[in-house]
């Protein structure tokens, strides 16, 4: 059942879920999509469950030709996505039909985009997750990023519940996630106190908040190298700790590395700050060059950011759900909606 | 007082941090800790990682809160504690300390004064703790080595080491799971595949105990094969710590 052929891979076209969270412990990076707030918006969209396997594309994203029908959702950085060379919008649900072409194109804005498809990919789940780790070559389609040829295994969907009705509109963007703060020269990022704050001296820890740092072109899933003056305290060795998606360590040269989805598991560079989980997404959208400003906040303000984001997903759950009965489209009229879809060709709402 | 500290890490990740030093002790405490806590399933706790002295523990912050979580692990450690430390497992693994498996056996024996086969029954004659896995998966940190033989990392880093080399960098001894760099002072081998791409986990985790048992090259060859046809079963010791 391969139903998804890949005619051009994009530059880095990965299969992620949330990450193979359990076997850190046996040294193996957590992986999973950079952006895991637009990969769980993207799945939703599709009436998925939010951990469920999507493609994440960096910067150029692939052209595939779906051989099945089904539904998808593009989220995350702002592409050009056409459907058989039309056009369609992200962060809405979309019909599609045997044969379809979609070509993701390139980004305008952001770095990182999902596609959800309707039912997943289904490759198998090594260690109890379908994410990619490059690195280590598990996981995903073969371990690797996609290439010209694949051929990924999707199932059939000939209904989604709600189809016409699955989108989200300007004002749930902005409070989601502001995609303004993409355009935001320098960004400010949110931070709170890491495991080794206290070890800075107090001008490093102001340093830390008051400068302009700028992304340098070492930036990968593993994590972001940033460029600005550097930190002057010079710190002996510790001992190696576990590492959290976000944690600002110090190297040696007393510039900051972001640790991201492809961290290890475990380094022993000192941790000055985290940056709030709800705030991850927005510095994995930047792209290289961008300027980062640091804003030092509380775990009270990182807690209630998480859960405002984590609502706005419930809540637009609970409407796609009460609206199942309503019109455009309800589920008996599947049939009415397909022949439809026959007559418009590919690119069909309700 | 309460020998170790709870720490919050970012909004999702509690760190459980003992005192700072390379203890097998504590780090035996750690390992049984994070059992408990795998074992427990403490609602919205995602992953437990252990290093030398700390135990992080991620949490879904949507399923718990620091506090409530701080509160359950003072109590599951307060538990732990008074409690007997679980029963050791010791795995025995094979190596070849033979031409070509041990390229820097010689400078060891020389930078610590004694023969080669003293080096060789120094690195047999005790069992390794495996503190915690990192830097590549199923790379593990195992302490401690004979002061005598802890000579440091090489000054340069080889850039292929192969896959099974058996190695020691100052007190840390360990092998390569997979041809990678490295600075670590090869003394051996080992015949057994440490990682399989299609069957990625470890048969050995963090808190397990490691010794090492001298092969010849004859005997090489025999344990390779067999563990390729997957006929081969390290042994395993469990005792009463």
């Amino acid at each position: 059942m391969h139903n998804l052929s890949v005619i051009q891979p994009g530059l880095q076209t990965t299969i992620q879920d949330l990450g193979r969270v359990s076997h850190q412990i046996d040294g193996f990076p957590v992986s999973g999509s950079m952006d895991q707030a637009s990969h769980r918006l993207a799945n939703l969209l599709v009436g998925n469950r939010g951990q469920t396997a999507c493609l994440e594309f960096a910067l150029t994203g692939p052209t595939l030709v779906f051989r099945v029908a089904t539904f998808i959702a593009i989220t995350g950085g702002q592409f050009s996505p056409t459907l058989n060379g039309k056009p369609i919008p992200e962060n809405e649900a979309i019909r599609i039909h045997e044969n379809d072409e979609l070509a993701i194109g390139s980004a305008n804005a952001g770095r990182y985009g999902y596609l959800a498809i309707k039912g997943g990919i289904q490759v198998p789940e090594v260690m109890a997750s379908r994410s990619t780790t490059l690195r280590i070559g598990i996981g995903g389609f073969n371990g690797r990023a996609l290439q010209a040829g694949d051929q990924l295994p999707i199932s059939p969907q000939e209904t989604l519940q709600s189809f016409g009705h699955r989108r989200v509109n300007q004002a749930f963007l902005e409070s989601f996630r502001d995609p303004q703060a993409m355009l935001q020269n320098p960004l400010v990022i949110r931070i709170l106190k890491g495991p080794q704050w206290s070890l800075f001296s107090k001008s490093d820890q102001r340093l830390l908040q008051h400068q302009q740092y700028q992304l340098t072109s070492e930036a990968d899933r593993m994590g972001y190298r940033l460029a600005g003056k550097p930190l002057t305290t010079n710190l002996k060795s510790l001992l190696s700790e576990a590492t959290v998606f976000g944690g600002i360590q110090i190297t040696s040269n007393g510039q900051p590395i972001v640790l991201l989805a492809d961290r290890q598991t475990t380094g022993g560079y000192p941790v000055i700050a985290t940056i709030l989980t709800a705030d991850i997404g927005k510095i994995v959208q930047c792209q290289n060059h961008q300027l980062i400003q640091f804003q030092l906040t509380n775990l009270k303000t990182a807690e209630d950011e998480l859960q405002k984001q984590t609502e706005l997903l419930q809540r637009l759950k609970a409407e796609f759900i009460e609206q199942r009965y309503q019109a455009p489209i309800g589920i008996n009229r599947s049939a009415a909606q397909r022949i439809r879809g026959l007559f418009e060709g590919g690119f069909s709402k309700g | 007082m309460k020998p170790y500290q709870l720490t919050t890490v970012g909004d999702q990740a509690i760190s459980i941090e003992f005192p700072n030093e390379i203890n097998p002790e504590i780090n035996l405490r750690l390992q049984a800790l994070a059992k408990i806590i795998t074992a427990d399933k403490v609602v919205g706790v995602q992953a437990v990682i252990p290093a030398y002295h700390t135990l992080l523990v991620t949490f879904d912050a949507m399923r718990t809160t620091p506090r409530k979580l701080k509160q359950q692990l003072d109590s599951i450690i307060a538990d732990q504690l008074a409690a007997p430390l679980p029963p050791k497992r010791t795995l025995i693994i094979p190596v070849c300390y033979e031409d070509p498996y041990g390229p820097d056996l010689s400078d060891v024996a020389d930078y610590a004064g004694i023969s080669t086969d003293e080096v060789i029954k120094r690195h047999t004659g005790k069992s390794y703790l495996i503190y915690f896995l990192g830097f590549l998966p199923g790379f593990a940190y195992m302490a401690s080595v004979d002061d005598q033989i802890a000579m440091p990392r090489l000054s340069k880093p080889r850039v292929k080491i192969p896959a099974g080399s058996v190695g020691i960098a100052g007190i840390q001894t360990g092998f390569y799971p997979v041809t990678s760099p490295g600075g670590w002072r090869l003394i051996g081998k080992t015949p057994l595949t440490l990682y399989q791409p299609d069957n990625p986990e470890p048969f050995y985790h963090a808190g397990d105990e490691i010794k090492f048992e001298a092969i010849d090259k004859e005997t090489f060859d025999v344990i390779k094969q067999a563990d390729e046809l997957g006929h081969y079963h390290v042994k395993v010791v469990t005792e009463n710590a």
